[in-house]
């Protein structure tokens, strides 16, 4: 798996927010649109693009999107 | 001296009793005097629950599989020719999907509807045909708060819930004519293994929030199991198309 397309389908969980603020090193709970909702969605959506299955607290324990790519990288492989 | 909140030799069939509000149901119908026919997919779980019930009744389990509910009457059929007449039905199987809605497929929807509510109904067009059921028949079907109430994520599960709910009403009215009572029962967040991976999505602070939105908090299958007992029992002969909540307060806020 790929960063930059992980950055990608991260940011397509987001109405508002423009593309150009997500990069691996975004802090992600500091942007506006950030909820719950939303976080729902991005465990939604490692679910059906990496057929990985995270909890809630896997997402708080990321500070950016690269941490969280980090933890689906680490579960893709074992 | 007769007892009406007792189960005295009813015969009650059970789906879900693997694990959670049905094998709770399972067991506390059994010390209740029922002989109770366990219905579920893992033959291992429903051998467990057969041994946590009371001993001194009739307790049976079958496999069975809601994927193919065309086959779902025929093998319900055969099942009530070997128990004999049906005065009870807890419908506890069930399946949950946490998901927001623009990630919900086609198949969610037809998944989650088969079997949480379309199963139910095929069970009972079984059921409640003269030659199986038995006298002051009562059914109970178990929906969710998700029927009344929103919640984040839970709109193709609420969808199937909520259909228990309101297809209750009508079916009363058709069950009635047979002396038959059918209620919802709709429970709150209680610490099942399938609520304990609902809330898995859910941090650590939003587990405790959610704990602290039930006034009396979580509840346990035996919140559910003592009203199904009431529902399914003589004593409930006047209570029909109902759902009835049971929250430890939350809808009361």
């Amino acid at each position: 798996m790929e960063i930059n397309e992980f950055v990608k389908n991260f940011a397509n969980q987001f109405d508002e927010t423009d593309a150009s603020e997500f990069t691996p090193a975004t802090d992600f709970r500091q942007l506006d649109e950030w909820s719950s909702l939303i976080a729902l969605s991005v465990i939604a959506m490692i679910d059906e693009e990496y057929d990985v299955v995270i909890k809630g607290d896997d997402v708080k324990s990321s500070k950016t999107i690269q941490d969280l790519f980090e933890i689906v990288k680490s579960r893709k492989k074992s | 001296m007769h007892s009406p909140f007792k189960l005295i030799n009813k015969n009650i069939l059970v789906t879900g009793a693997s694990s959670g509000i049905g094998r709770q149901c399972a067991i506390d119908f059994s010390f209740n005097g029922a002989n109770v026919f366990l219905l579920g997919r893992n033959v291992e779980e429903l051998k467990r629950t057969k041994e946590l019930c009371a001993q001194d009744v009739t307790i049976k389990y079958f496999s069975i599989d809601f994927s193919d509910l065309g086959l779902l009457s025929n093998e319900i059929a055969s099942i009530c020719d070997e128990i004999g007449p049906v005065h009870g039905f807890l419908h506890a199987a069930g399946i949950e999907k946490s998901l927001p809605y623009q990630h919900l497929k086609i198949d969610d929807y037809q998944c989650l509807y088969d079997v949480n509510f379309v199963s139910a109904m095929e069970i009972i067009k079984t059921i409640s045909n003269k030659q199986y059921r038995g006298d002051k028949a009562k059914y109970v079907l178990v929906s969710s708060i998700a029927s009344v109430i929103g919640r984040l994520s839970l709109t193709a599960y609420a969808a199937s819930k909520g259909a228990m709910a309101s297809a209750v009403k009508s079916l009363s009215l058709e069950l009635a004519k047979k002396g038959i009572c059918i209620n919802c029962i709709s429970p709150g967040t209680i610490l099942t293994p399938m609520m304990i991976k609902m809330m898995d999505a859910l941090t650590e602070e939003q587990r405790t929030a959610r704990k602290e939105s039930f006034p009396l908090g979580f509840g346990e299958p035996s919140d559910i199991s003592y009203a199904a007992i009431f529902l399914l029992s003589d004593a409930a002969r006047w209570i029909t198309g109902q759902n009835i909540i049971i929250d430890g307060g939350y809808t009361a806020q």
